[in-house]
């Protein structure tokens, strides 16, 4: 994947993260992609993140595996969210 | 018993899982060799051995009666040791009921089901392509019993999310007895994994169900609501998951009620949902309602509340 096609990928999901959680004062150039998404940065919750994760599989068909011990890691942030659901992509496309 | 022992009630799930393992063992095995009639008497033997030894549970539900003659302001519900003896009975008479479900013998044609809103034709609708919904049960009156809603539901997969870590060992039992379409999925906490997993068998149009009655093992998740008339700690998980999936959630429950068992379906909510920031005020909207609803089937079989721990804040009592 290329960088532009990364940075909208980035921008897509900062979108849906708003669309999702009914972040209406925001927009998608508001939640830079290295901003933590919990606590500090963005502030969202883990239940919020259950919402996320819901909106991504609708979204993109991703899957998480229950023995998934990076879950977490995965959505730190819109950045790591994106490689994320690009690496799942990827791994369809094969 | 030490202070400390005195100020932190057990925890159900302490107290019941190991209990409940070894009873659904024994139910297993009992179905398979013997009959009601032989176990009749062994289990009011045991019941008893329970009441006589168990202050706790007698405390527990002299509570609720006391609760529950206040609220409803029926002094005859009021607690006496007799009538506290009669619910450990009833509590007897449930596991036998049980025993009979589990062997089959207790048929579907033998059960009454109300069910004003239409649900069964909406459970057996989803095996043609409808989305699963939420089935919020109760340890009030027979759970068990809604195992014939798999008969009525006839292939419709039931997956009952349970607290117990014993999940591998109870599935394999739940085979053993020819059950193939209900399954228990071990819930101590959501995390993103089991989301996905719960929202994919409701879009392959399977149902989800738990209790909405105990308290959860973890401090958190938690919504204090007026159970008759008395603060009682009740889960947030049930509403919680509601609200995440958006899947019509409805309530169940079985009592015997003039020595038939009837289940009662109805529906609770149609598409939850909160408002950004309004998150645990509606989900304690929700508890509370549930737990009217609960108060009034309550009434309905006053005997048959079979939770026998501590129930109301301790803080309250």
């Amino acid at each position: 994947m290329n960088a532009s096609t990364h940075a909208a990928l980035e921008q897509e999901i900062a979108q849906l993260i708003i669309d999702t959680l009914n972040l209406e004062d925001l927009q998608a150039a508001d939640i830079p992609p290295q901003q933590p998404l919990f606590g500090e940065g963005l502030g969202l919750d883990s239940v919020d993140a259950l919402e996320l994760a819901l909106a991504l599989q609708k979204r993109y068909d991703i899957r998480i595996a229950s023995d998934d011990r990076d879950a977490r890691r995965h959505f730190a942030t819109v950045a790591s969210l994106a490689a994320f659901v690009a690496s799942q992509q990827a791994a369809c496309a094969h | 018993m030490s202070e400390a022992q005195l100020a932190t009630p057990r925890h159900w799930s302490a107290q019941r899982e190991r209990g409940n393992l070894l009873l659904m063992r024994f139910t297993a095995f009992a179905a398979r060799h013997c009959g009601r009639r032989l176990l009749s008497p062994l289990l009011h033997l045991i019941v008893l051995y329970f009441f006589l030894t168990g202050r706790r549970a007698r405390r527990s539900i002299s509570d609720y009666l006391q609760h529950l003659a206040a609220w409803s302001g029926r002094t005859e519900l009021r607690p006496t040791p007799r009538r506290v003896f009669a619910q450990f009975m009833a509590f007897a008479e449930c596991l036998l009921d049980r025993l009979d479900v589990w062997r089959g013998a207790l048929r579907f044609e033998q059960v009454r089901v109300l069910d004003p809103d239409g649900l069964r034709a909406q459970l057996l609708a989803s095996r043609h392509g409808g989305r699963g919904q939420l089935l919020v049960g109760t340890h009030l009156g027979n759970l068990d019993v809604c195992r014939a809603l798999a008969e009525l539901g006839e292939q419709v997969p039931l997956n009952v999310l349970v607290h117990t870590h014993h999940v591998a060992h109870l599935n394999r039992l739940l085979g053993e007895a020819g059950e193939q379409r209900m399954r228990l999925i071990q819930v101590s906490e959501l995390d993103a994994a089991l989301m996905l997993d719960l929202s994919q068998r409701l879009e392959r149009g399977e149902w989800l169900a738990m209790a909405g009655d105990r308290v959860p093992l973890h401090e958190g998740r938690r919504a204090t609501v007026d159970f008759l008339g008395r603060p009682a700690p009740f889960a947030q998980g049930p509403w919680l998951l509601a609200g995440l999936l958006g899947c019509p959630v409805n309530l169940m429950c079985c009592l015997k009620i003039a020595g038939q068992y009837e289940i009662r379906l109805e529906r609770f909510l149609d598409a939850p949902a909160w408002a950004r920031g309004q998150r645990d005020a509606t989900i304690a909207q929700w508890a509370q309602r549930y737990a009217d609803r609960l108060a009034e089937w309550c009434l309905l079989a006053p005997q048959q509340w079979f939770n026998f721990y501590p129930y109301w804040d301790a803080a309250d009592a």
